[in-house]
């Protein structure tokens, strides 16, 4: 078993649903931050550029019973199994276009070394990936807004959220220039979380129990006695991930106090749901 | 020595062996593969200092303080400003795509001025001496009140200096696009006296009953109303919302309580019946009712009892009861009216009977409730001068009462009832039902002059074009006029040095101004508008410059306010949808795209769902029983009165049977291919209803039927 | 006119009727050549391809001619390895069809990938983690050995063999080929399993991924003897096409019967492997997932549960007893039928571990993506059909590549 390094990050994230009304001000506020282009007609959402996309969920309930809830979904900084850093799309990139930050817990993607082959995509069971299949190209004058932390990417490679890694990379620099260690949790927030109008995001490190994060989150650091790949299930019953059973070990946690809606984290058998709903974590207090 | 082939041949290969194994292809490869990652027509944005400036966006009337972070002189990214009173951080998806407006393709870039069908490119110079030229002729025979001016809103140095410019010429006929903050003011007016205007008290109220309001769908100052309804889960409190429409604020509600479209006036009625009935009204605010409150009760008790209230509206009664009674129970309960944005039309019984509700439990001036207040005259302009003209002229009646009935009475008379119409921060030729209406009467206007920033669907019909600076172009003051429970005024300060060759609105009114020479010009003493403004906002001017905003008021005002309920008391008949058909066509706001004049930005329109334009066909949403005989994601052919449409077809189970949605803010035609040609625009399939007594356009939706195309 | 370079003895078209049935085929070749340009001067765009379908009918040809030019592996490891002699009269016919196969599979990855010109980066930058560099690695050093095995062929043209040098060359080829087919079964063994461990890695992927040994999922091992089974009836398939063209019969019918009932017995082995495998997926490892196999054969227009049957009976166990038994594969037409099948088994299985793996929705709230090409990716992958069809007509023309030809079709002395 790897020996936790106490100095590493694991950033994360943590979105209430019931907090989320789909305004669209993250995915809004991710594409102004990290230059994403956009094209005359962007209704076909799978050559879309969102790498926070909102998705509607529904209870399936007919006239007057329905209801509805929003998801946003950034890319999950997966862990792997095991959390080991093998995440669906690091393990199969053939050109380590995307890498597995273990100081930070991000997957990484170098638009210059990514050539395009669209593994990863196929890898990714939450569609975070995009291609871009087109140049972009901004109307005359627009590229003017473009901001330097973020090059624009060329045609023909895979983008996606980095969780605004240069952020992190700036408080770092500004940490480093007053002479501290480490950076505080409000100095490296991402876009999206800075943007919501109804602060239903929560960013931050989930290796650090200050974080707001990790105080709602409250992960385990055990494998799930269940299902062994999954590690740092939350031991709050509202919380859950997407595809947990999978063994991505998502970093990205949606909150809920509807049933219905937690229910959709994942697939399953009839009549499994009602005897996994209440099991959250190890009993452990680790 | 013989050159034959085998020598040539060899020679070749031997090349070839050579350049294999020299270092040239592999220079070759590599160098190939640093120039796709450098590709010339792929941007690479210039590094440089990084700051960030603080501003108003001016957007919506909400008026969200920002902050826009910039590489040397480019602004690159706005984000919400902490701290600030309106939106503290929080920002919407609209604000923060503020800078493709400032590059947006369709904006107008130069003066224009229309010459047949075409705008040609005209000076500044000579732009002002035109229009000021067609304000003397009009002053000259002695017909000033034939220039109108359409606004965005009353409030504001921007709109004081365009209703000074009409005064001093002599003109009354000043109007505004209803908003939010229109309703407001009429409601107020009609149940308290003129010149007030209402608060809620969102963040604070307890249990907030809301007809329709789309308190996170954009409706009054949007981020503001984000953060009360995202801090219910805290503080417990509840939120029902009656709507026809399972909209984002009915699916994040406590409690949706589905209602025929447009009878909402009725609901609230009848829930003022249950609460008269069993006493479960404040009795110490009884006194503050003038009007007839028992004649109110009386009509009341005949005509909103429960089970007719349930017959018109759909509610059960027994639902109507059960919402009066938590309305009256809770601590600090309001009433929240203005379907949708609140921009839309309404009618004044619905209005007047939703506040009614606010009045009866006592929440007037109270923490969480509604908030009964004078309007804001925080600017101070000094004394006009007018000569005889202009006392004559402005003596004389308003041409209509709003601004439909402006555009009714133009395309009414045979002659022109308005000669000279300026248009600032309005787009009435697309966010005015029946816009193909609109457009004929700004036809017939001899004279249309837009001070629009962009080429939009009115500016397209004017004869000049006065382009103004974007809101991260210029200075001016921005009252949040929104239903906020606190007044508040930020200011809006320019972030980058224009892009084109436009001017402040405020400035061009000044040089008008100035070329009238005589009175007008006397009473326009500032050289620039910046100093204008400085003049005017005298009182607050030093908080506005210093914190970018200014606190007018703030809490509960003081004291009650008396209650004329004599225009409920009569029971004024609900305003009924046009047309005969069997369904009911109604607009949906979204919180994605703009239903006022302005297009959503590239960045916004690209967020909307596929189930609500796809391609370029607008998605209608119906209930899959209402929808029989369509197919899901099929086209259909959508008829109403005013217009016939091809949609495509979303089975949506949140619509209540019976009820055809359609978004509202699609369908822009002006030259922006991101974000125009995208579906149709719903007023187009709209047509007015003018409630009788109030004069307003309250026809929310229309009768439609729908049929496989 | 070109009968200079004709093998001795060897009776072909006349020039003219051979240039032009070349030109016919050339057209399409020039029409996907034209979509391939396409392609790579305006980029991806002109295809179908989406964000949900990274991987479309491409990475499906390519898996699929790589799987069918199986045959030249096999063949070549027989003939050199377990030295079953008779297959030197078909191993010629089977390297040029590997040869093709790997060459287009090659051709099509160029096309596919986003920055063609950095395609080099999987060997500069490799992750050894990745299934896609192991294949990228076995493939290219596959098809160098390919290559190597296909020149003892071309020297031994009328012309080209007078020169001493390439005679001797050639005959010194021939003696150390068992070497090159050893590495070849080797390289092949690896990349038909990568290509395979591809799907089977994906464990975000619930219709794709599959539990292993070690570090190579089951499909790793499927998809090694999937293309070994079918990829002879590939072989004899071509054959097959290639005497009906010419009108000639090239290989004698024991050499026919030998490779089909090995390829029977491969199918037959193969397909009960998969029937194991499928059960095993659908029982235990998609459930454990939270997925029943119904999940992924229902509600869509087009994926159902006849695509199992289909690929698993009818191109599976079919061909498969077809060829095993003796009196049905010595029939010519039921061989025929079943090397059809077999073949169309293998491009179906390919097929569904590349295009179903994408359609099918994994979040629940998801939805199913159905795609349709677009004429630009159908052209640039007919487009290898096209040369391949040329490079045999080449290669028959001016090669010795059927050693039993003259044997079975004696000239006939020419009488003015």
């Amino acid at each position: 078993m790897k020996q936790e390094n106490n100095n590493a990050h694991k950033f994360g994230m943590v979105i209430d649903l019931d907090k989320c009304t789909g305004c669209g001000s993250c995915m809004v506020s991710c594409m102004s931050e990290n230059n994403v282009p956009f094209k005359e007609d962007e209704s076909n959402k799978k050559d879309s550029i969102t790498w926070m996309s909102v998705y509607k969920l529904t209870n399936g309930k007919s006239f007057p019973d329905t209801e509805i809830a929003y998801l946003p979904r950034p890319c999950q900084h997966c862990g792997g199994k095991g959390d080991h850093g093998h995440s669906p799309c690091v393990s199969v990139c053939p050109a380590v276009a995307t890498d597995y930050g273990y100081d930070t817990g991000i997957v990484s993607q170098i638009y210059t070394r990514c050539f395009g082959c669209r593994y990863c995509m196929g890898a990714c069971p939450y569609h975070a990936r995009y291609f871009n299949w087109w140049d972009p190209k901004w109307p005359e004058g627009m590229e003017n807004y473009l901001s330097p932390n973020v090059s624009p990417r060329m045609r023909g490679v895979v983008e996606k959220c980095s969780f605004c890694y240069h952020r992190y990379q700036a408080a770092r620099d500004v940490a480093y220039y007053e002479g501290r260690d480490d950076i505080e949790e409000h100095e490296y927030q991402t876009a999206c979380t800075t943007a919501c109008p109804s602060g239903a995001i929560v960013f931050g490190d989930l290796n650090n129990p200050a974080h707001k994060i990790h105080q709602i989150v409250k992960p385990d650091p055990h494998p799930d006695p269940r299902n062994k790949h999954v590690i740092g299930k939350s031991r709050n019953p509202k919380v859950f991930r997407l595809l947990e059973r999978l063994g991505t070990n998502p970093k990205v946690y949606y909150l809920s106090e509807r049933e219905w809606v937690r229910k959709q984290g994942d697939s399953y058998l009839d009549g499994e749901w009602d005897k996994i709903k209440n099991h959250h974590g190890t009993s452990s207090h680790g | 020595m013989k050159v034959d082939r085998r020598s040539f041949l060899g020679l070749g290969i031997g090349a070839a062996a050579g350049i294999a194994v020299s270092p040239v292809g592999m220079k070759l490869t590599d160098d190939s593969a640093i120039w796709t990652q450098n590709w010339p027509w792929t941007p690479v944005p210039v590094d440089g200092e990084v700051t960030y400036e603080s501003s108003v966006c001016s957007l919506c009337p909400g008026s969200c303080g920002i902050s826009v972070r910039k590489i040397d002189d480019r602004p690159v990214k706005i984000e919400g400003l902490a701290q600030h009173p309106v939106n503290d951080g929080g920002v919407c998806l609209h604000g923060i795509a503020g800078l493709q407006y400032l590059y947006d393709p369709a904006r107008v870039k130069t003066p224009l001025k229309k010459n047949g069908d075409k705008f040609e490119e005209i000076s500044w110079d000579d732009a002002i001496e035109l229009v000021a030229g067609k304000l003397a002729d009009l002053r000259k025979n002695g017909s000033p009140e034939k220039l109108a001016c359409i606004a965005d809103k009353e409030q504001g140095s921007v709109s004081g200096l365009f209703q000074r410019l009409l005064k001093t010429v002599g003109s009354p006929n000043f109007y505004t696009m209803p908003s939010l903050e229109s309703y407001l003011e009429v409601t107020a007016a009609a149940l308290h006296g003129e010149g007030m205007t209402i608060g809620f008290d969102l963040e604070n109220s307890d249990f907030v009953l809301s007809f329709g309001a789309g308190i996170i769908e954009g409706w009054g100052s949007p981020v503001s109303c984000f953060k009360a309804n995202a801090s219910r889960k805290e503080r417990h409190a509840k939120l029902y919302q009656i709507e026809s429409r399972l909209s984002n604020t009915a699916a994040n509600a406590d409690k949706w309580i589905p209602i025929k479209p447009g009878t909402e006036a009725d609901l609230a009625l009848g829930i003022c019946a249950v609460l008269l009935k069993y006493n479960l009204f404040d009795s110490m605010v009884a006194s503050e009712f003038r009007g007839g409150l028992n004649k109110f009760a009386i009509m009341l008790q005949k005509e909103y009892t429960p089970s007719k209230t349930a017959e018109i509206t759909g509610v059960k009664a027994s639902d109507i009861e059960k919402i009066a009674t938590l309305f009256a129970k809770a601590k600090m309960p309001v009433a929240v009216f203005g379907k949708g944005r609140g921009d839309g039309a309404q009618s004044l019984k619905e209005l007047a009977a939703v506040h009614t509700l606010n009045c009866l439990v006592g929440n007037i001036n109270k923490k969480g409730g509604a908030f009964v207040r004078q309007k804001s005259e925080y600017l101070e302009f000094p004394d006009v001068s007018m000569d005889s003209i202009a006392d004559a002229g402005f003596a004389k009646n308003k041409t209509g009462r709003y601004v439909n009935q402006l555009i009714e009475k133009v395309n009414k008379s045979s002659k022109p009832a308005v000669d000279v119409l300026f248009v600032y921060n309005a787009n009435p030729c697309y966010s005015l039902h029946d816009p193909k209406s609109v457009k004929q009467a700004v036809g017939k206007i001899p004279f249309v002059v837009s001070f629009s920033s962009f080429l939009d669907e009115t500016a397209k019909e004017a004869d000049i074009i006065l382009p103004s600076h974007t809101f991260l172009e210029r200075l001016e003051d921005v009252p949040s006029c929104a239903g906020l429970a606190k007044s508040v005024v930020g200011l809006t300060e320019p972030v980058i040095d224009p892009v084109f060759d436009t001017r402040h609105a405020g400035d061009a009114v000044l040089l008008i101004a100035k070329a009238l020479e005589g009175s007008v010009a006397e009473s326009f003493e500032w050289e620039t508008y910046d100093e204008c403004l400085e003049s005017v906002a005298g009182g607050i001017w030093d908080s506005l410059s210093e914190d970018g905003y200014a606190i007018v008021s703030e809490g509960a005002p003081f004291g009650s306010a008396s209650v004329n309920i004599s225009f409920l008391a009569d029971n004024p008949a609900t305003v009924q949808a046009r047309g005969d058909d069997k369904l009911t066509l109604i607009p949906i706001d979204n919180m994605r795209l703009i239903s006022a004049g302005t297009a959503a930005s590239p960045f916004a329109v690209k967020t909307v769902s596929d189930k609500v334009l796809k391609g370029q066909d607008i998605v209608v949403e119906i209930n899959p029983l209402t929808g029989k005989g369509l197919k899901d994601r099929g086209f259909a052919t959508l008829t109403t009165p005013t217009g016939t449409a091809r949609v495509m077809v979303n089975f949506n189970e949140g619509m209540m049977p019976g009820v055809i949605g359609m978004v509202e803010g699609l369908g822009h035609t002006f030259d922006n291919k991101y974000v125009s040609n995208k579906g149709i625009n719903v007023n187009d399939l709209i047509g007015p209803v003018i409630e009788s007594g109030s004069g307003l356009d309250a026809a929310f939706g229309i009768k439609a039927k729908i049929s496989k195309a | 006119m070109d009968s200079a370079l004709i093998p001795e003895g060897a009776k072909r078209c006349s020039f003219p009727k051979f240039t032009i049935g070349i030109a016919i085929v050339g057209a399409v070749l020039l029409w996907g050549v034209f979509a391939m340009f396409l392609c790579w001067f305006k980029g991806l765009n002109q295809t179908n391809m989406n964000d949900y379908y990274g991987f479309a009918l491409w990475i499906w040809a390519d898996l699929a001619v790589i799987a069918v030019g199986g045959g030249a592996f096999f063949t070549g490891l027989l003939r050199y390895i377990f030295k079953i002699d008779e297959l030197k009269n078909i191993i010629n016919f089977a390297v040029i069809i590997g040869f093709i196969c790997y060459s287009s599979a090659l051709l099509i990855l160029a096309i596919d990938i986003g920055q063609p010109l950095r395609g080099w980066f999987i060997f500069w930058h490799a992750n050894v983690h990745s299934m896609l560099t192991e294949v990228a690695f076995c493939l290219s050093a596959y098809f160098a050995v390919l290559t190597i095995e296909f020149i003892p062929n071309i020297l031994e043209n009328r012309q080209v063999n007078k020169v001493p040098f390439f005679h001797h060359l050639a005959h010194n080829m021939h003696g150390v080929m068992a070497v090159f087919a050893a590495t070849g079964a080797f390289l092949s063994f690896f990349h038909q399993g990568s290509l395979g461990g591809v799907a089977g890695v994906m464990y975000g992927r619930p219709f794709a991924v599959r539990e292993g040994l070690l570090i190579w999922p089951w499909t790793f091992f499927l998809f090694t003897w999937s293309a070994a089974a079918f990829g002879p009836c590939f072989t004899l398939l071509v054959t097959r096409i290639t005497e009906a063209v010419t009108g000639k019969k090239l290989v004698k019918d024991n050499v026919i019967h030998l490779l089909a009932k090995i390829s029977g017995w491969m199918i037959v082995t193969y397909i009960i492997a998969k029937i194991i495998d499928t059960i095993y997926w659908a029982m235990v490892t998609a459930p454990s997932l939270g997925f029943t196999l119904s999940h992924f054969y229902s509600n869509n227009g087009f994926y159902g549960y006849w695509i199992l049957i289909a690929e698993i009976v009818v191109c599976g166990i079919v061909p498969g007893v077809l060829l095993v038994m003796k009196s049905t594969r010595e029939n010519p037409t039921l061989r025929l039928v079943a090397i059809i099948l077999g073949t169309i088994g293998v491009c179906l299985n390919r097929w569904v571990m590349v295009l179903q793996i994408m359609a099918v929705p994994v979040m629940s709230f998801d939805t199913w993506a159905l795609y349709f090409p677009s004429w630009q990716e159908i052209a640039t992958t007919i487009l290898p059909v096209a040369y391949g069809i040329i490079l045999i007509a080449v290669a028959y023309r001016y090669l010795p590549v059927f050693p039993q030809e003259q044997e079975l079709n004696p000239v006939e002395p020419v009488t003015e």
